[in-house]
């Protein structure tokens, strides 16, 4: 598959030309990009910290995974839509950046792993699971989206 | 006369060595940037558990009580690191940043979230053995929620748009933006 066809695409497209021509738009769209941003992380933080025992201990955690992951599937929608459009505003620069491939691999491994692993997983009733696995789980997790955020940010000042 | 205190307050500080290296630091600079939007992952996220709690569209079978009372303090620890981490990034930018409209606005935001945060948490506390339990809150609680989301959330709008020179001093603009923005030597060009 050419990566790169699909940047010089995407640079060309019709989202390329209302993002590179209204910056308003852009600026807009990059303000809910960070509001879904902050809302995927509380989700995670949340939940994540639950699980190891770290918040709301006096609340059952399934009761709180399947809260926090609801809105954790809202924010990653809003997060990619957002992202889509932000990305084809600069794509033949981002094809090069270093930071954006970091963020696109801990996002594509953190979707991954939400929802083939830590979903499935917590279904099941979590008094039955070895508490080591979702420690595991937990840490894991908040490690992924850490470095989403973090290789994300640092887009920006490279 | 408060634009030009302010813009001399700037003025001074931007003439501190350590302000200058801060600023002038690559890796410090984007480090302190970054500990300031992680943070505020860590607070707005909070927040936002909360608020959905007291507008009855998640943990509705928690009591409201619980919710905030847990989320309180690592949404306090967030919001104290990401005021320092704030603080720090005006220090390394002051001119430019005392003269930002996003910055001011942001400021005007803040104050008015706080004290809608106070009130809201004042309401909150008498909340036990009253609507505690229910699954939505009274409308007066719903009202308080929407209003803190919908304030923090222009906090962080205008906290992204300070990036933007849409309305820096050096660009064209009425007197009334310029007083705005607190540009003290184009108001007097003005004049």
């Amino acid at each position: 598959m050419d990566v790169f066809a699909f940047f010089q695409w995407l640079d060309t497209s019709w989202l390329a030309s209302i993002s590179k021509a209204y910056g308003g738009v852009f600026a807009v769209v990059q303000v809910f990009h960070l509001l879904a941003m902050l809302t995927l992380g509380g989700m995670v933080l949340t939940g994540d910290l639950r699980l190891l025992g770290v918040l709301l201990k006096d609340v059952p955690s399934e009761v709180v995974i399947e809260h926090t992951q609801k809105w954790f599937s809202v924010a990653l929608v809003v997060l990619l839509a957002s992202g889509i459009f932000m990305s084809s505003a600069v794509a033949i620069k981002l094809y090069y950046n270093s930071f954006f491939w970091a963020k696109m691999a801990s996002l594509a491994f953190g979707i991954f792993f939400v929802y083939t692993i830590r979903r499935p997983l917590l279904r099941y009733d979590h008094s039955t699971i070895n508490p080591w696995t979702l420690r595991l789980v937990a840490v894991a997790s908040m490690t992924t989206w850490f470095v989403v955020a973090a290789s994300g940010r640092w887009i920006g000042f490279s | 006369m408060l634009n030009e205190i302010l813009l001399r307050f700037a003025e001074w500080l931007d003439t501190h060595a350590w302000s200058t290296a801060l600023h002038e630091s690559y890796y410090m600079y984007s480090w302190v940037e970054s500990t300031h939007v992680l943070t505020l992952a860590l607070f707005f996220g909070m927040l936002v558990v909360i608020d959905l709690r007291m507008l009855g569209w998640a943990f509705t079978s928690v009591p409201a009580s619980t919710i905030s009372r847990r989320l309180e303090t690592p949404m306090m620890i967030g919001f104290a690191i990401m005021v320092v981490s704030g603080l720090l990034l005006v220090y390394a930018v002051p001119v430019r940043t005392t003269n930002s409209i996003w910055f001011r606005m942001k400021m005007v935001l803040f104050v008015a979230a706080g004290i809608n945060a106070l009130l809201f948490r004042n309401k909150m506390k008498a909340a036990v053995g009253s609507w505690d339990k229910d699954p939505i809150p009274p409308k007066r609680m719903r009202n308080g929620a929407g209003a803190s989301l919908a304030l923090w959330s222009c906090v962080v709008a205008s906290g992204r748009l300070m990036a933007y020179d849409w309305y820096d001093c050096h660009q064209s603009m009425p007197y009334f933006m310029y007083w705005l923005a607190g540009c003290v030597h184009e108001m007097a060009e003005f004049e």
